[in-house]
């Protein structure tokens, strides 16, 4: 017999963030026998189509740096918030059948969901590291702790913006149409297949508007030893980040009951 | 015990809102089985859930020292695409259960629903019948103060419905029971008291012969 003891709700937020992280790894890569393999290989396949364009149209124009590692950084970083973002939206939806008990808040699936993105992004980031010590490429750090800290910041960007277009995604189906024609070019206004400072003026100041372009440009600036940081703007981040946050819980907040009785 | 306090509860329709529950203060002494009564619609259903802490009152306040189980009912509960195995899994896992907890229920579960190899198929491909096997054997794995039963004694076939009154009867009597039913024999059986909810009010008889006259009054 399995005895009710009380648990303080930390404790019980954890179990449930487990038991839903399993749940999700079974669901999403245990039925679909490819489900592993397209969670890692859609930034290889990124990374290869771009290198290949990039060494078809001009030989060298990043001196000192491999352009295909450039594209590793650019393309797992991305993914890495393109998919917290977009799996947060649907994390409500898909696990509703689960808020039949009480121990699991709605809030708990879009921290199940920046978890496991976070683990498939370690993963495809391994991956990487092996095929580019194989072809000996350059795959050095310049400050290995920034790095670090850029894409904790960008997860937390991420899981910001999620759960407040989760919220929002979850009573106004119009909502998550428009976030998703909005994220489609975003690939490409994102500095990912070349750097900020080797844009002409004018576009510079047009795509430094879009906050995931500081975002990558920290990373980058921070991994490879010829770039900078000039162009990072980390008040526009922390305003980036703290808003969405503050929007998403306080919807959130606001809305828990019914999304729970819906 | 359970105490309601002033809880009302309403659903909004195209023009009005439909009350489940209008201003109801009521106490539900400790150590009883409740049967709870009513048509299609007043909100039997979802008084369970209130109950059971996934759904909220528009006002008021319902409290009470004692837990209770998620509502085991026909609908909901399950993930359709993880199999029994796995459902069994996660609901011990939110209950914090050890690893050998888990193996232990998920024996007792497997041996007790009866669904053979389906206990490793996924839930989508499971009969309502099958779920509520599943559903009820897992409830029986956990001690709560209460269990939130939602029609599913009716389903199933006579040797299922003998064999889970008869591990129900055993069940209750180190817990009580909340249950929503339509058939009058079930409620005898295991209810001491009832509840009819009609019309937003909640009344509540010191004895289940007297929730089913009043019931049946409601009804002619």
């Amino acid at each position: 017999m399995l005895f009710m003891n009380k648990r303080t709700s930390i404790e019980i937020f954890k179990s449930v963030v487990l038991a839903l992280f399993l749940r999700e790894v079974q669901t999403r890569f245990g039925t679909k026998k490819l489900g592993y393999f397209w969670a890692v290989f859609d930034a290889m396949f990124m990374v290869l189509i771009f290198a290949g364009l990039k060494s078809a149209i001009s030989s060298k124009s990043m001196p000192g740096l491999d352009f295909p590692v450039f594209l590793a950084t650019s393309f797992l970083a991305f993914f890495l918030w393109r998919n917290i973002v977009s799996q947060s939206m649907h994390a409500f939806e898909a696990n509703k059948a689960l808020f039949a008990y009480k121990q699991v808040k709605p809030f708990d699936t879009i921290v199940t969901r920046v978890l496991l993105e976070l683990l498939v992004s370690s993963v495809a980031t391994l991956i990487f590291i092996g095929i580019g010590l194989y072809m000996g490429l350059d795959i050095s750090v310049k400050n290995f702790n920034m790095v670090m800290l850029a894409v904790v910041w960008l997860c937390i960007f991420g899981f910001a913006l999620g759960l407040m277009n989760a919220v929002f995604a979850y009573f106004y189906e119009f909502y998550a149409k428009i976030v998703n024609v909005l994220m489609a070019p975003l690939m490409f206004v994102s500095a990912i297949m070349y750097s900020v400072d080797s844009l002409p003026p004018v576009l510079r100041k047009i795509i430094l508007y879009n906050p995931l372009t500081h975002f990558i440009e920290m990373i980058h600036g921070y991994y490879f030893h010829p770039l900078t940081t000039q162009y990072v703007d980390y008040e526009y981040m922390l305003y980036w980040t703290l808003i969405p946050l503050w929007i998403g819980l306080f919807f959130y907040k606001r809305s828990e009951k019914r999304i729970l009785s819906s | 015990m359970i105490e309601l306090h002033n809880v009302t509860k309403y659903y909004k329709t195209a023009n009005e809102k439909k009350y489940i529950l209008d201003n109801v203060t009521i106490t539900i002494p400790s150590d009883v089985n409740v049967g709870i009564l009513g048509r299609n619609g007043a909100g039997k259903s979802t008084l369970l859930r209130m109950l059971g802490g996934i759904d909220f009152p528009n006002s008021g306040i319902i409290s009470s020292p004692n837990s209770f189980s998620w509502p085991m009912g026909l609908a909901g509960g399950f993930q359709g695409s993880m199999s029994g195995r796995q459902n069994v899994k996660f609901v011990c896992r939110i209950y914090g259960k050890s690893d050998y907890e888990i193996e232990e229920a998920i024996e007792s579960v497997r041996e007790f629903a009866e669904i053979g190899d389906y206990f490793d198929m996924p839930i989508k491909t499971y009969s309502s019948g099958m779920k509520s096997r599943l559903s009820f054997g897992l409830s029986l794995v956990f001690d709560f103060d209460y269990l939130i039963i939602d029609e599913t004694l009716s389903v199933g076939d006579k040797n299922f419905q003998e064999k889970s009154k008869k591990a129900l009867r055993k069940k209750i009597e180190n817990c009580n029971v909340l249950l929503v039913s339509h058939s009058m024999p079930v409620l005898k059986e295991l209810c001491d008291v009832g509840i009819v909810v009609h019309k937003g009010q909640m009344h509540y008889c010191n004895n289940i012969e007297d929730a089913i006259a009043t019931y049946n009054k409601i009804n002619k």
